[in-house]
């Protein structure tokens, strides 16, 4: 790019043309005041603050948006310029009311601060406010826009960051305001509550609501939310031991800028929640009773040595979490591999299609590990398959819109409506759990028209012969109705990828149907036909559930795969890391999570650990899994708070959450994350390293831990992936583990028939994420945000099935399935497809688990739990 | 308005003669406007389906451009002018006798949906103030008397 040179103060300044005055300015250290511009979004010019004076044609110019030129001579600070700045703050001041001493923005507030700077007191104008009402009914924000400056970074946070479109400028001049449709309530609109413009307003004009202070907390501390997959880099803003906001972390290299979600931004209050458990206790007769770490240890340590030699290392079971951080799994499994010599380890993540991720680590040969999602704005298309990131990962749905809005084409396949129709360029609807034929019908399609990558196909891949020949016989016919699908919407499908590298972004919709497994192996067909791996920007986005679920497998938390992803099968590696640990490593596969509940029922798991998870609100048929778990002879439960399963415990150890201790977390990208603790621990809870490094002691292992940094010098050690990196940089990438001998291989398409549905239930429920809670909710529920806002779960619907039901908007409905049955509130959706619902997962009190049978998934890896046959009627309870 | 009432395949034709451009938003609500006299909000659902806008853009534009009303308003739309130069001359006995005469005041419609008062600040036509638009139609010169025969014009 051509080069200018200006002055800058006196000072001779050269850059590139096309920079802003404001950037070349800051750039050199000078301070401009600015009121609406910000970094990360498109250059307004509303404030005025921002002027600067060319001394040479004596123009005044709005630095944020005036490019620079040759031989400007810049003077910033003149004195006809700080004339003009404090004239353009006194006339902001005399529209805003003098409510500083009881504004919650407090010291954040920038207009305070830059009136102070530029030494504007009293403005001595007539002050002209434009009085609106405080709107602050719902729980979360509070907007009092009488002190709105009409600076617009609100609006264009909400159209450019999050794209969620709720607020835009209504009226003209002095009356405008940001504003929803018809002036509504935010609740009323399709705010997501995500707190962006909070974030960003300069005033005090939108504020946080329920925080305990008001003005700056006292320290901030760089953290990572404690909730999703996308790992949002987050500020937790601490007054006297307590977490009382939490905003986007002010770097600027982080997975979500200066977005969070309603979660990140506002569920965080479940930290200070009541309901901790702060001391160690055992059941006596019933009844729990404290005792202390060192009588815990010691009946924890017997008990686990005990059942290991009376009934042998497969009766013990160990369940890790995928919100516990990475030092915490290695540890725990390295605890149940190398003292009790047991398999049995899974974690949570297990129920949100951590298996299937696995699988595909080995598909791609331990290739493409970090997928940054900010890839998916360079990619060519976006291919969204049965995911619902506005309510899963709401950042990961940010990066779509955002890259839809700037024109790369959308498909949304996904049985029902999303927040990102109104981005996609094509929507299929496809029949539920029928995407493996959606998928395989495209890439014959492609194939058909020759629209594939053959060179790239023909270098880097084995066996595509194999799969063209078993594309060739498919009937477009058969797909068309198997998918509910129109021939010529597939085609335009086709068309819309063809000769483009795809970002494919993969949802529970697909991980937890039957054949998940098989359709996600149909999508890395289809991404190798494409060629569209091998680009950093495009591949396959998987949308993880939990904050630490990669990290969970990453350490080894699975019944099948050993720390860095290698396989418990591969005899290489677990003598490896047998050698390693100096221990013996039985080659026994060990139980998957829903292997291990069923293993209890039939009374042959003797002893389970469960760390920071809760199997009895999280599985389906939670009568089923709590009889299955009182049969267990020892049950050790490791939590923060008294969950389902911890009642069910014969010894409860209080756990520690992220914000208390150090560790890391691995987000969906692969993004390794490392963060110390924030606040001090509640009683006698202790950070869950700490009480595996005791145990670990106890049961004899050599290695002595006695900082997480130790742990963490093991894991750089013993697991490549990680390595030096992640020990030298609170942030790293899992790295890549290419087995060259392993090409990426197609694999033969499969065809599927569905199931047969029982007679007598004419409705397919669809169990999908709600954006306020997270998994079966155990911790969103325990925020008051979150049950302040939240009422009964709402059962989508057509408006078609609810009228021939004769069921209104907000009847109270009873989802019936094979199982049991569920209370929700009825919503009509306009556009939403007939025979089928949306019932909602991990709303507070309403779980739909009991609508679900876990026979349903019968073999080692929980699926086919995503869709399912039921009735809907109009219930007469309250 | 039900939904019913609203005439579904026109406002369809419409949004595809502007090839669904989200740019082209205004003259979209000008042509519905044109057919209802104001933008039913009914219609708001479907512009955002149709053309992948926000609702508060729509409303941001409705709010915006005096031409555009969320409201029902009458068959007749009397904008009385109050620019500088029609103010001097009287524009606000003009207001004045029409909403005596019409039963509303500015800003409402008259509850047989025939007219709407408004004002708007000059038109362009100063030298013959004070002005009335009705619809397209200009009208100059006006005082009390000619300004209600100007409403029975459109009584007929
Ligand atoms: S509400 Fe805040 S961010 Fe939005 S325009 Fe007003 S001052 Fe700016
Ligand atoms: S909270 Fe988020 S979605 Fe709601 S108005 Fe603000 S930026 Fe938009
Ligand atoms: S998107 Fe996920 S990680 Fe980010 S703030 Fe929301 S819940 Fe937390
Ligand atoms: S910062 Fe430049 S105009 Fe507001
Ligand atoms: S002031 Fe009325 S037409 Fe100009």
């Amino acid at each position: 790019m051509r080069n200018v040179t200006l002055a800058v103060n006196g000072k001779t300044v050269r850059c590139s043309a096309g920079t802003s005055l404001l950037d070349v300015c800051t750039a050199q250290g000078i301070d401009i005041p600015t009121l609406c511009h910000h970094p990360q979004l498109k250059p307004f010019g509303a404030c005025r603050l921002c002027i600067v004076e060319d001394a040479k044609s004596g123009r005044i110019f709005a630095s944020c948006v005036t490019p620079v030129a040759q031989d400007m001579e810049i003077q910033t600070h003149s004195e006809r310029v700080v004339r003009h700045r404090r004239n353009i703050i006194r006339l902001i001041m005399a529209e805003h009311p003098e409510s500083c001493l009881v504004c919650s923005k407090g010291n954040h507030c920038d207009l305070r601060k830059i009136a102070a700077q530029l030494g504007v007191g009293q403005t001595g104008l007539y002050p002209m406010h434009n009085y609106q009402g405080i709107e602050q009914a719902n729980p979360f924000i509070i907007r009092d826009l009488t002190k709105c400056i009409l600076c617009g970074k609100c609006i264009r946070a909400d159209h450019e960051l999050v794209a969620a479109g709720a607020i835009d400028y209504n009226h003209r001049g002095f009356d405008a305001r940001p504003s929803t449709l018809f002036e509504q309530p935010l609740e009323k609109s399709e705010c997501t509550f995500c707190g962006t413009c909070v974030s960003l307003c300069p005033t005090g004009a939108l504020t946080m609501k329920n925080v305990r202070y008001v003005g700056a907390p006292q320290k901030e501390h760089e953290s990572v939310c404690g909730f999703c997959a996308a790992g949002c880099a987050v500020s937790l803003g601490v007054t006297d031991g307590q977490v009382v906001e939490v905003t986007p972390s002010p770097r600027t290299d982080t997975v979500n800028g200066v977005t969070l979600c309603v979660r990140g931004h506002f569920a965080h209050d479940f930290l200070k929640s009541e309901h901790r458990l702060t001391s160690p206790m055992v059941k006596k007769d019933g009844e729990w009773t404290e005792i202390s770490w060192t009588e815990a240890l010691e009946i924890l340590s017997q008990k686990l040595l005990s059942v290991k030699k009376e009934h042998g290392p497969r009766t013990i079971g160990f369940m890790g979490s995928s919100k516990c951080t990475n030092e915490e799994n290695y540890l725990f499994q390295k605890i149940a591999r190398s003292l009790l010599e047991t398999n049995n380890i899974d974690n949570g993540g297990h129920l949100f299609g951590l298996p299937l991720a696995a699988q595909l680590d080995k598909r791609l040969g331990g290739r493409f590990r970090a997928r940054p999602l900010k890839g998916l704005e360079q990619a060519e298309a976006i291919f969204v398959i049965g995911a619902n990131p506005g309510n899963s990962v709401p950042v990961a749905g940010y990066h779509i819109k955002r890259a839809a809005q700037n024109g790369t084409p959308l498909i949304v396949a996904d049985p029902l409506p999303t927040d990102l129709n109104r981005f996609a360029g094509l929507r299929l609807a496809v029949a539920p759990g029928r995407d493996l034929d959606m998928v395989n019908a495209i890439s014959a399609l492609l194939l058909e028209k020759k629209a594939y990558d053959a060179s790239y196909t023909a270098e880097n891949t084995t066996g595509f012969s194999f799969f063209r020949t078993g594309l060739s016989s498919i009937s477009f016919e058969r797909a068309s109705k198997t998918t509910g699908l129109k021939l010529d919407r597939l085609e335009q499908a086709a068309e819309m990828i063809a000769g483009k590298k795809i970002a494919f972004v993969i949802g529970q919709g697909v991980l937890q149907q039957p054949k998940g497994q098989e359709t996600l192996d149909a999508v890395v067909n289809l991404a190798l036909i494409t060629g569209s791996l091998e680009n950093g920007a495009s591949g396959i986005y998987i949308l993880h559930r939990e904050n630490n679920q990669l990290g969970a497998l990453d350490m080894g938390c699975a019944p099948d795969g050993l720390p860095g992803r290698s396989s418990l099968s591969d005899e290489k590696a677990r003598k490896t890391w047998a050698s390693a640990w100096g221990s013996k490593m039985s080659p026994d596969p060990g139980l998957s999570l829903v292997q291990m509940i069923r293993e209890a029922d039939k009374g042959n798991l003797k002893a389970l650990y469960i760390m920071g998870e809760n199997p009895a609100r999280s599985l389906p048929d939670p009568g089923f899994v709590k009889a299955a778990l009182e049969k267990v002879d020892f049950l050790a439960v490791q939590d923060i708070l008294m969950t389902e399963t911890a009642q069910l415990a014969d010894m409860i150890l209080p756990g520690a959450v992220f914000a208390e201790k150090a560790g890391s977390f691995t987000n969906m990208e692969g993004r390794v994350q490392s963060f110390d603790p924030a606040l001090p621990l509640p009683g006698a809870a202790r950070p869950d390293w700490e009480i595996l490094a005791m145990l670990a002691q106890k049961l004899g292992m050599d290695a002595r831990y006695s900082e997480v940094r130790d742990i963490q010098k093991e894991i750089a050690r013993l697991i490549p992936s990680y390595g030096e990196q992640y020990l030298a940089s609170p942030v790293s990438w899992v790295k890549d583990a290419i087995q060259e001998d392993q090409p990426m291989a197609f694999t033969t398409p499969v065809c599927w028939d569905g199931e047969k549905p029982p007679a007598g239930f004419d409705f397919t429920a669809i169990t999908g994420s709600v954006r306020l809670h997270l998994g079966s909710g155990t911790r969103t529920a325990q925020s008051s945000r979150i049950i302040a806002w939240d009422g009964r779960a709402s059962i989508e619907m057509s408006p078609t099935d609810a009228a021939s039901l004769g069921i209104e908007e907000g009847d109270a409905v009873r989802v019936v399935s094979q199982t049991g049955s569920m209370i929700g509130t009825a919503k009509l959706v306009f556009g939403f497809p007939e025979g089928l619902l949306r019932t909602p997962a991990g709303v507070a009190g309403h779980s739909l688990a009991g609508l679900l049978d876990i026979s349903r998934t019968p073999g080692a890896v929980y699926s086919g739990c995503k869709s399912f046959p039921v009735n809907v009627e109009k219930s007469n309870e309250t | 308005m039900k939904k019913t009432d609203i005439d579904w395949p026109k406002i369809t034709k419409i949004v595809q003669d502007y090839n669904s451009d989200p740019e082209c938003l205004l003259m979209i609500m000008q042509d519905i406007s044109d057919i209802y006299n104001y933008v039913p909000p009914e219609v708001i659902p479907v512009l955002v389906e149709k053309l992948g806008v926000s609702e508060s853009l729509i409303y941001s534009v409705a709010t915006f451009y005096k031409t555009i009303s969320l409201e029902p308003r009458g068959k007749y739309i009397i904008n009385v002018c109050t620019g500088t130069a029609c103010h001097v001359r009287g524009a606000e006995k003009i207001t004045h006798a029409l909403a005596e005469e019409l039963g509303i005041e500015e800003g409402q419609t008259t509850a047989d949906g025939m007219f709407t008062l408004d004002a708007v600040r000059c038109v362009g036509a100063c030298a013959s103030g004070p002005v009335a638009m009705v619809n397209h139609d200009t009208h100059g010169a006006l005082n009390r008397s000619s300004a209600l025969e100007m409403l029975d014009q459109y009584r007929k």
